[in-house]
């Protein structure tokens, strides 16, 4: 029982830094329909700027995380102005293998900026210390995450729901003629979202990279929170968190108790399992064509 | 009528340059060249591992600087295959056809090796010191293999046999990388353990792939190990001690000599690594080996790029050319394959930076004829990077 | 658009005299290359050959059926693994084997299209991921397969053709492919192209003409598993050694990109997206070999980034140009090469 518990434990440990990431594809989804594959690297970009700020330039850290996250926001806005909104006549398609060439472009420029080899991030909290409740432990960075991750699904959610830039980007992605018409500025609509998820996406990889730090640390997290995004529906934000929670913890049991070579792709299965019985995820609603 | 002048001229200049190259008495030789070919990934998952080729390249560049062997320049030839084994055939293939080359020196990866070894071996190419210590080198083994890296599985016994005999320790784990490397660790550790009676009290694999630990780590607490081995690239070991560190579970960690490198490794896990004992297949980079010191100074700080990092990696790249130059220099000026082979046969007890070296005939059935390098020996890490030495070089068979 | 007069002009293979000349020039070059070229060229061509053989059938799937897969890379594996076992283990010859192996790959293709039938964009893309990635793993697991440590492929004897160099898998390679591909185009020009298309385009309207959805959608993954099971069993003879971690997500994502990049539900664009790709991925190491600007480019990794990281160039550079070739044109090469042909069609007006 003691097992299982911390098995649970574990499994909504890992899941934050799921959501994280999960609620950044969400956001660009919702407005642009694109699942957007470099995500993962810019977080990746912006955790090596806070990397750079902290060991050559000798920033103290309360200034060299903010400043980070302030270019996540810029570099987010720069790449939806300087590349996909250049994209003519996108489609959905062609819009993905765009996103996957800048995860090339970004992971080339980390790697040929700062090398293959695992770097130490001077980050406040040790990624070794624990606190126990009980018999139970977690670690204090993971209860960070879990605190930042849950934070940003309310705040997010409490933004588009009531702030007017939220309800603008809803339109967006309802309509985009209609908003236009209304006076919306939709392309800049667009590009504030693609700051925000770039945002989100930065504080989860400044959260993972105490544990490990090089140029590949983001891919694993990133496919795992498109996969916990799609399984809360892509479209959700709480969709999104729930699923990172349910993946991390399924991983985990599964990991425990039947096969732990297997544990990584058995979230993958658990997907396919479940989009035959609900095809748009569990939070959201099917979308059926009417004719 | 222009079109076929050109290809007249073409097949003019084609002809004329077989015929130069055809002068030089063995492929990738000349009056005042060696051609040496050499793999490693500098960019993907593995890019870590690039420096191998690296610290070979500025090794060559140090023999060079001194005059080369026999009036003959090394010419280092290395390229970028991403361990993919598809880009390092591709590459193989193209400087052995392109450029000629004498000999390969090291190869980062037992999958992309694989890819290539065949054709190597049907081309009577020489390939020392592959950077992997797999069976699949030396079992059959193969007239112009020559194996260099200590197998794997003998790292493991020497640990587990240090772990029993010198710590008094009986629960022993293993989490183990699910692949070539990481099961042959695996089964050395099986076979020394069933030597003195014990078992693995648990066995956790662990995919290139993974992202979180943490379920591994709990396999290994509850199994209530004193030991547990460490098969596994650096990123998982790192995390593997991290995360027991941070779950309160405690035991003695040993690991490959992919870990060895205990400056990265303290500074990388902020401290956690304190305590482990590595196996290690050569003088430690920042040891007082005189032959050592030689070489930081005469190839790394002369021809290193001014971000390398003075490392176990870097310097493993040294270790795997040396047994070739060393022949290449017994060989005279009278350099060939067949030659360099028959050299490199010669080879007793050859002493660089890892421990002896030995070749001995070509035989079909014995696979140790073209395991050079046997030995290892075991350091524990101090505080602040520091090594302390164990054990002496030994080996086991 | 000319005018057609009857439908035989619509599946016929060659609407006209350029073309036929067009294509006997194509296949005397062809055959005509490796004479010519050396066998590390030779190598790269098969190598090439077998991503064009995946990526047509790829683009049946998503050019043509609007369906999206990042899994092809699992139905490769099977082909390849099925390929060497059925050789090794069950003696089969080497067709029969080639063609059981691209079959079973056919059956698991039909068994995830499925799940497909009631899924679209992002969902299919993260269930044929996990399709890809799963596989892999089961095949580690199986110690027959050679579990993690790998297979070498047996000798590739045809009858009394014993195939060594790579001349030799060029001859047969090279066949096989242009078969395949004309073996598309037909299909495309068929009952069942059109079905598919009219599936891609307005999946509603073609159920109520009578497309049977069910059918035609799993039909199009079958096909495509096919074709990559064919490339899968080439692929381990080419490379002559298999094993799991070769055939990993990024394989299928470059597969993909392949289909975008040379166009959707065009072969041609296929053909050119997968050997453009392709030959960069296989020569974009030598980057820093280029006179002048190899030079320059270190120079200004001294200056500004790492040398020890200079490599990474590649990946930029990679990245870049799919980048470009999807922003100016969103059908990708072919698209380039429709407007060119217009451009000089109606030049100089």
């Amino acid at each position: 029982m003691i097992d299982f518990i911390q098995m649970l434990i574990n499994g909504v440990a890992v899941g934050s830094s799921y959501a994280l990431l999960g609620i950044a594809m969400v956001i660009i989804y919702k407005t642009s329909e694109v699942p957007n594959f470099a995500q993962g690297e810019m977080a990746l970009i912006s955790t090596y700027v806070a990397y750079m700020l902290l060991e050559q330039y000798q920033f103290p850290s309360y200034m060299a995380f903010p400043l980070s996250l302030v270019f996540a926001v810029v570099l987010g806005c720069v790449l939806e102005f300087t590349v996909l909104r250049r994209a003519k006549a996108p489609s959905v398609l062609g819009m993905i293998i765009i996103t996957i060439g800048l995860e090339m472009i970004l992971m080339g420029l980390v790697s040929w900026k700062f090398g293959a080899e695992q770097k130490s991030m001077p980050f406040p909290i040790s990624p070794y210390d624990s606190v126990m409740f009980g018999d139970f432990f977690v670690s204090t960075l993971e209860i960070l995450t879990l605190v930042v991750a849950l934070c940003a699904m309310i705040v997010l959610f409490l933004f588009f729901r009531y702030s007017r830039l939220g309800m603008a980007m809803k339109a967006t992605q309802q309509n985009p003629v209609a908003a236009r018409i209304m006076g919306i500025r939709t392309r800049r609509i667009l590009m504030a979202t693609w700051g925000i998820s770039s945002l989100v996406g930065a504080s989860a990889g400044l959260l993972i990279s105490p544990v490990i730090m090089q140029p590949y640390m983001m891919w694993d997290p990133m496919l795992k929170g498109f996969a916990a995004a799609v399984m809360g529906g892509m479209t959700s934000l709480p969709g999104a968190v729930f699923g990172a929670y349910l993946l991390g913890i399924i991983e985990n049991l599964f990991g425990g108790y039947i096969s732990i070579e297997f544990k990584s792709v058995v979230a993958f299965v658990v997907i396919v399992l479940m989009l035959c019985i609900r095809p748009s995820g569990l939070f959201a609603r099917h979308y059926v064509k009417k004719v | 009528m222009k079109r076929n002048g050109l290809v007249l001229l073409l097949s003019g200049v084609i002809v004329l340059l077989g015929l130069v190259s055809g002068v030089t008495a063995e492929e990738g030789v000349t009056d005042t060249e060696i051609h040496i070919g050499q793999w490693g990934p500098q960019t993907g998952p593995a890019a870590a591992w690039g420096s191998v080729a690296r610290g070979t390249d500025a090794y060559f560049k140090m023999i060079n600087e001194r005059g080369g062997i026999h009036g003959r320049k090394l010419i280092h030839h290395m390229f970028d295959d991403a361990y993919n084994p598809a880009k390092t055939k591709a590459g193989v293939k193209e400087l052995q056809e392109g450029v000629g080359i004498f000999a390969w020196v090291g190869g980062v990866g037992t999958a992309p090796g694989l890819a290539v070894r065949d054709y190597l071996m049907e081309r009577g190419v020489p390939w020392v010191g592959p950077s992997a210590g797999s069976r699949h080198w030396i079992d059959p083994p193969y007239k112009y293999l020559f194996a260099v890296y200590p197998l794997y599985e003998i790292e493991a016994k020497t640990l587990c046999r240090y772990a029993v005999a010198n710590m008094g320790k009986k629960k022993i784990a293993i989490i183990y990388q699910n692949d070539d490397y990481g099961k042959n660790g695996l089964m050395g550790a099986k076979e020394e353990l069933a030597r003195s009676g014990l078992e693995l009290v648990a066995e956790v694999p662990v995919n290139l792939t993974d992202g979180d630990l943490k379920p591994h780590v709990m396999k290994l607490k509850k199994s209530e190990a004193e030991v547990v081995l460490l098969w596994t690239t650096v990123k998982h070991a790192l995390m593997t001690v991290g995360i027991s560190k941070a779950m309160r579970f405690t035991p003695q960690f040993m690991s490959t000599s992919t870990c060895s490198d205990f400056p990265l490794m303290m500074h990388i896990s902020k401290g956690a690594w304190e305590g482990v004992i590595a196996a290690s297949f050569g003088e430690l980079p920042d040891s007082d080996y005189p032959l050592m010191r030689t070489y930081k100074q005469e190839a790394f700080d002369q021809y290193a790029a001014k971000d390398e990092r003075w490392g176990v990696f870097y310097s493993a790249g040294i270790v795997w050319a040396e047994p070739l130059v060393e022949a290449i220099r017994r060989c005279g000026p009278d350099l060939t394959r067949e030659r360099l082979v028959q050299e490199l046969e010669g080879l007793r007890d050859f002493k660089g930076i890892s421990g002896n070296i030995s070749y001995y005939p070509f035989d079909p059935n014995d696979p140790g004829c073209r395991q050079g390098q046997r030995e290892v020996f075991l350091v524990q890490c101090l505080a602040g990077g520091k090594a302390k030495q164990l054990t002496d070089w030994a080996t086991i068979e | 658009m000319d005018m057609k007069r009857d439908y035989y002009e619509d599946v016929q293979l060659c609407t006209s005299g350029v073309v036929v000349f067009w294509l006997v020039a194509l296949l005397i070059g062809l055959a005509a290359f490796p004479f010519l070229a050396s066998s590390y060229t030779l190598y790269m061509a098969n190598f090439l050959a077998i991503n064009v053989i995946v990526v047509i059938g790829l683009n049946i799937l998503v050019g043509y059926a609007g369906q999206v897969s990042l899994g092809h890379a699992g139905f490769f594996a099977i082909g390849a693994y099925g390929t060497v076992i059925l050789m090794s283990e069950a003696q089969l010859p080497f067709f029969a084997a080639l063609v059981l192996a691209a079959l079973i790959a056919a059956a698991f293709g039909f068994l995830l299209g499925l799940p497909a039938l009631r899924l679209e964009g992002p969902y299919l893309a993260i269930a044929t991921l996990g399709f890809g990635l799963t596989i892999t793993q089961i095949i580690g697991r199986i110690e027959l397969f050679g579990g993690r440590q790998g297979l070498h492929t047996p000798d590739l004897i045809i009858g009394p053709w014993h195939l060594e160099s790579d001349r030799d898998f060029y001859f047969l390679l090279i066949p096989i492919t242009v078969l395949l591909a004309i073996a598309a185009r037909n299909l495309t020009k068929t009952k069942i192209g059109r079905a598919l298309i009219a599936i891609r385009d307005a999946e509603i309207a073609a159920e109520t003409l009578g497309v049977n959805i069910m059918g035609y959608k799993t039909l199009a993954f079958a096909i495509s598993a096919f074709y990559a099971g064919i490339g899968g069993g080439l692929f381990a003879f080419v490379l002559r050694f298999i094993e799991p971690e070769i055939f990993t997500l990024l394989m299928s994502i470059m597969f993909l990109a392949m289909v975008v990049v040379g166009g959707l539900g065009s072969i041609m664009g296929s053909i050119t997206g997968a050997c453009l790709l392709g030959w960069l991925d296989l020569q974009l190491r030598n980057i820093l070999e280029i006179p002048y600007l190899g030079t320059w480019l270190e120079a200004l990794s001294q200056e500004w980034f790492s040398i020890t990281g200079v490599s990474n160039i590649q990946l930029i550079v990679f990245g870049t140009i799919m980048v470009l070739i999807m922003l100016f044109e969103p059908l990708g090469l072919f698209g380039f090469w429709i407007r060119a042909k217009k451009y000089w069609k109606t030049w100089p007006f």
